[in-house]
């Protein structure tokens, strides 16, 4: 009984229908229709350039499809993926969460100084890592091996993380004694999972501790201010590499490793080749309030290169290719996105022979290793199917092999299984 | 199909409203009723078959009663019938896997699970469906003769998978003749989106924070306590919100569903409580289960009998598990204590004392309700009185209030009837400021909805907890 009256009167409320009420029920109507129609009528994409990711293709009308009830699926994500204006709507949902307070949006950190940091997840192949790191270190005969494992933004900016991110790294800075835990969340450092790959590791293999330069480089840098800190960044604030400052500073490490003397940063010439760069870690957002980077290139004037891609048989004289700057990977600029196997010869300098087996964070590395080697062989694993030990075996003129990964992609990306 | 889903938003419901206002009155029965099977099937293409079984079993009962049910004996045994048929289907859809494994542990025997995948919404639809053939027993309804009718009433995709829990006496005069107007539909829309708004931008975000909390351990007594009120958050906002949606969708096409939900969680004792969540469900065990065993007014033996049937019911209603037959019995205790021991003195408390005693048990409860694993359930329950010495409220604590400040103070607000009593207010207020209310108050719907079509643009999966059961 009461119920009915309950919904008597509820009812009674509903009823009472202003002009306000019509305006805005159209209105909402309207637009329903309006995204509709557009669905239909706009051309689709098949890749999402500022997502950085194909997007789904309509499913195939079949009994098969429709019984298992995967049609339906696709559907939805189909219409989500085309969905006219979909990516000013992800901006939308970015920003109101954003306004809402919130600091950790996709799996991506708001940080303090305003740049975006990927979490990193819990690492799930270290062991996988270890094997394969190993299996290289014994397999190639005459070469000596280094290995390098950088540590990404989340570890070296950890102190502009958000208050009470609930990263281990975060913790660390703010000197807690256990992180609180997220599942998918590391509750390690990326510090820890280096050394405890490094410790792994056979004598042969020399192990290039990176962490504590590029600490002292972040600390220097906030320290001295000014304007030399953006110059000095050592990650893009909008993507998940580190700056082509951050691999010079790498590259000071490896010179003391592999005994040589660094050529100064001021001995090249640098060019500001983007200032409308916008990363990785901005497609997960996709919300234009996160702002732009600016991408710096390095090279020498006595450089005389010959670089020859391996798959596309294309030879040119430059490791940089500035067609990308107009397009939304821009990172790609550096040694000309990625190829299986890339062969960069100076004529400048005499001798001697590097094998780089590495991730798209040596892309910008490699350029400091040309003053020091004739050649530079570039292997992406991810894309190089064979090992690269064979073939460094079989050119007796390599002396160094350097193993190069960061370590938010060296555990998701399964490619590493290709390395030795 | 759910409703809160770029297909049915933009796709399913203008091309099917179209099409249902153009056709002329009988045949909107048959657009609704094509429209029905189309959005059921698009969940369970293959099950909708067993849908239309259920259905069918119970038209077909009602016929037989009506033409060969002369004696009290023959009636009966019709009915008998129709219901071993339909809690037969009911049982082993949904029960079967959880018989098999009481059979397995307490016996000496090991049988294999039948591994039955449960059809979206067949506990609500058996329910429904059930109810007619005993209500044309009881003669309490008419017999329906058109099984396109009937199976437009069971298959209704505005309540079909998940509620409220429509009957068919409440429906059968508008199955025939419903007024359909312009203002139906307005008032429909008015109801729908709010709706909508509440599923995908609380339900969905506040779901979100209890998934994390979920999986973390070693949280603190606090956050585990935040943990348990989010998914009860979560819990009330995507029922009630389709409940909601379903409602405003009857208005829409003429129909006028009761209404399930009227503000839960800001009741004042358990008693209280069952009279506000999922109404539908509990009137339909009140009427189908409680009263024909006598209710309370039996003897006290007889009584706590009948208490015990229907909360062991209610719970077991929810999900093949213990977990929810321990919620049900969980209430149904404590409705039978506020009976006869604490209830006068309950409502002589401070009015604020009535609703954190409610709010707490409640809560409780749905944490019960959501571990259908005992083993989590207990990992779980012993940090929320800080067994195991975790911290009082921890630094996580700063982390997940901070992340989702604002949409849980609008969660626990909106809990509360603030919107009638705002709404009573403006009634008194001058005419200025009424407008300038109301026109806040419109453009802060659009806003809205644009940043709910924003969040389901995103994120593409998003089930109805009830969809479950």
């Amino acid at each position: 009984m009461e119920e009915q009256k309950n919904q008597a009167t509820t009812e009674q409320a509903e009823k009472q229908i202003t002009l306000t009420d019509r305006v805005v029920v159209y209105l909402i109507c309207a637009m329903i229709l309006c995204f509709g129609i557009a669905f239909f009528v706009t051309p689709k994409k098949e890749f999402s350039e500022s997502e950085n990711r194909t997007l789904a293709k309509a499913p195939e009308f079949t009994f098969e499809n429709v019984k298992s009830g995967r049609f339906m699926d696709g559907i939805g994500t189909y219409t989500a993926d085309h969905f006219p204006m979909r990516d000013r709507f992800l901006s939308i949902m970015t920003e109101t969460e954003r306004l809402s307070g919130r600091k950790e949006i996709n799996g991506v950190y708001l940080a303090q100084d305003g740049s975006l940091i990927e979490v990193y997840d819990a690492p799930v192949n270290t062991q996988k890592q270890i094997a394969q790191f190993t299996k290289l270190a014994e397999n190639v005969e005459n070469a000596d091996c280094y290995l390098m494992l950088v540590p990404t933004a989340v570890s070296i900016y950890a102190d502009k993380l958000p208050e009470n991110a609930p990263d281990a790294e975060a913790q660390q800075f703010e000197g807690m004694r256990t992180a609180f835990p997220i599942k998918g969340i590391s509750r390690l450092t990326q510090n820890k999972v280096i050394c405890q790959i490094y410790a792994a590791m056979p004598k042969k293999m020399h192990t290039i501790y990176v962490t504590d330069l590029l600490h002292a480089d972040a600390q220097w840098t906030l320290q001295a201010g000014g304007e030399n800190a953006a110059a000095r960044r050592l990650y893009y604030r909008t993507d998940h590499h580190w700056t082509t400052y951050g691999a010079y500073v790498g590259y000071q490490e490896f010179c003391m490793a592999a005994g040589f003397e660094p050529v100064a940063l001021t001995d090249y010439t640098a060019e500001v080749v983007s200032e409308d760069f916008r990363g990785t870690i901005y497609s997960k957002l996709n919300d234009p309030y996160f702002g732009t980077d600016t991408i710096i290139s390095y090279s020498d004037p006595d450089w005389k290169l010959t670089v020859e891609y391996s798959d596309t048989k294309e030879v040119t004289d430059t490791i940089y290719n500035p067609e990308y700057l107009s397009r939304k990977d821009q990172y790609s600029y550096f040694l000309n996105n990625i190829h299986p196997m890339v062969t960069i010869t100076n004529d400048a300098v005499s001798d001697g022979a590097i094998a780089v087996v590495k991730d798209s964070y040596a892309n910008c590395f490699v350029p400091f290793l040309l003053n020091h080697y004739h050649t530079v062989y570039v292997f992406d694993t991810r894309y190089y199917k064979g090992g690269p030990s064979k073939f460094i075996n079989e050119h007796p003129e390599i002396t160094d092999v350097l193993i190069l990964y960061n370590m938010n992609t060296i555990d998701n990306d399964t490619g590493i299984g290709g390395i030795y | 199909m759910v409703f809160s889903s770029v297909p049915f938003l933009f796709f399913f419901l203008p091309a099917f409203l179209i099409l249902y206002y153009l056709f002329p009155g009988r045949a909107k029965n048959y657009v609704l009723l094509v429209f029905s099977l189309v959005f059921y099937a698009w969940g369970e293409p293959v099950y909708i078959l067993l849908m239309l079984l259920s259905s069918f079993v119970d038209y077909l009962d009602g016929l037989l009663q009506e033409k060969f049910g002369t004696t009290l004996l023959r009636k009966r045994i019709f009915l008998a019938i129709a219901l071993i048929i339909n809690f037969s289907l009911l049982a082993y859809f949904k029960y079967a896997d959880f018989a098999v494994g009481i059979f397995n542990r307490v016996s000496p025997w090991t049988a294999t699970l039948p591994g039955v995948a449960l059809p979206v919404g067949i506990s609500f639809y058996t329910f429904q469906t059930v109810s007619y053939s005993i209500d044309v027993y009881k003669g309490r309804v008419k017999v329906e003769h058109n099984y396109l009718s009937y199976l437009t009433y069971v298959s209704m995709f505005p309540q079909l998978i998940a509620g409220p829990i429509v009957r068919f006496s409440t429906v059968q005069e508008e199955l025939h003749k419903r007024e359909v107007n312009e203002s139906g539909f307005v008032r429909g829309m008015k109801r729908f989106l709010p709706g909508l708004l509440r599923k995908v931008l609380i339900a969905n975000q506040i779901g979100a924070l209890w998934d994390t909390i979920r999986v973390a351990d070693d949280i603190s007594i606090v956050t585990a306590w935040l943990g348990l009120l989010c998914f009860t958050l979560q819990l009330y906002y995507d029922f009630s919100a389709y409940s909601d949606m379903a409602i405003g969708l009857g208005w829409m096409l003429g129909f006028h569903f009761p209404e399930n939900f009227i503000y839960p969680l800001s009741a004042t004792s358990v008693t209280d409580f069952w009279h506000r969540w999922h109404i539908s469900l509990s009137t339909w065990f009140r009427d189908y289960v409680y009263i024909p065993l006598g209710g309370n007014r039996v003897g006290v033996a007889k009584h706590l009998r009948n208490m015990f049937a229907v909360w062991f019911l209610t719970g077991l209603w929810h999900g093949a598990s213990w977990n929810f037959v321990l919620w049900g019995l969980y209430h149904g205790i404590l409705l039978t204590l506020e009976k006869y021991v604490w209830g006068k003195g309950l409502a002589k408390l401070p009015k604020f004392l009535q609703h954190l005693y409610a709010i707490v048990i409640v809560v409780f409860g749905f944490g019960i309700f959501t571990f259908d694993d005992l083993g989590e359930m207990k990992q779980y329950f012993v940090q929320l009185i800080g067994l195991p010495g975790n911290a009082f409220l921890g630094r996580e604590f700063g982390w997940y209030a901070g992340n989702y400040l604002p949409f849980l103070l609008t969660a626990i607000v909106l809990a509360f009837p603030v919107y009638p009593w705002f709404q009573k207010k403006l009634a008194g207020a001058n005419a200025y400021r009424r407008n300038l209310y109301t026109t806040c108050g419109a453009l802060l719907l659009i806003a809205l909805f644009m940043v709910a079509v924003a969040s389901l643009v995103r994120d593409t999966y998003n089930p109805f907890l009830y969809f479950r059961f």
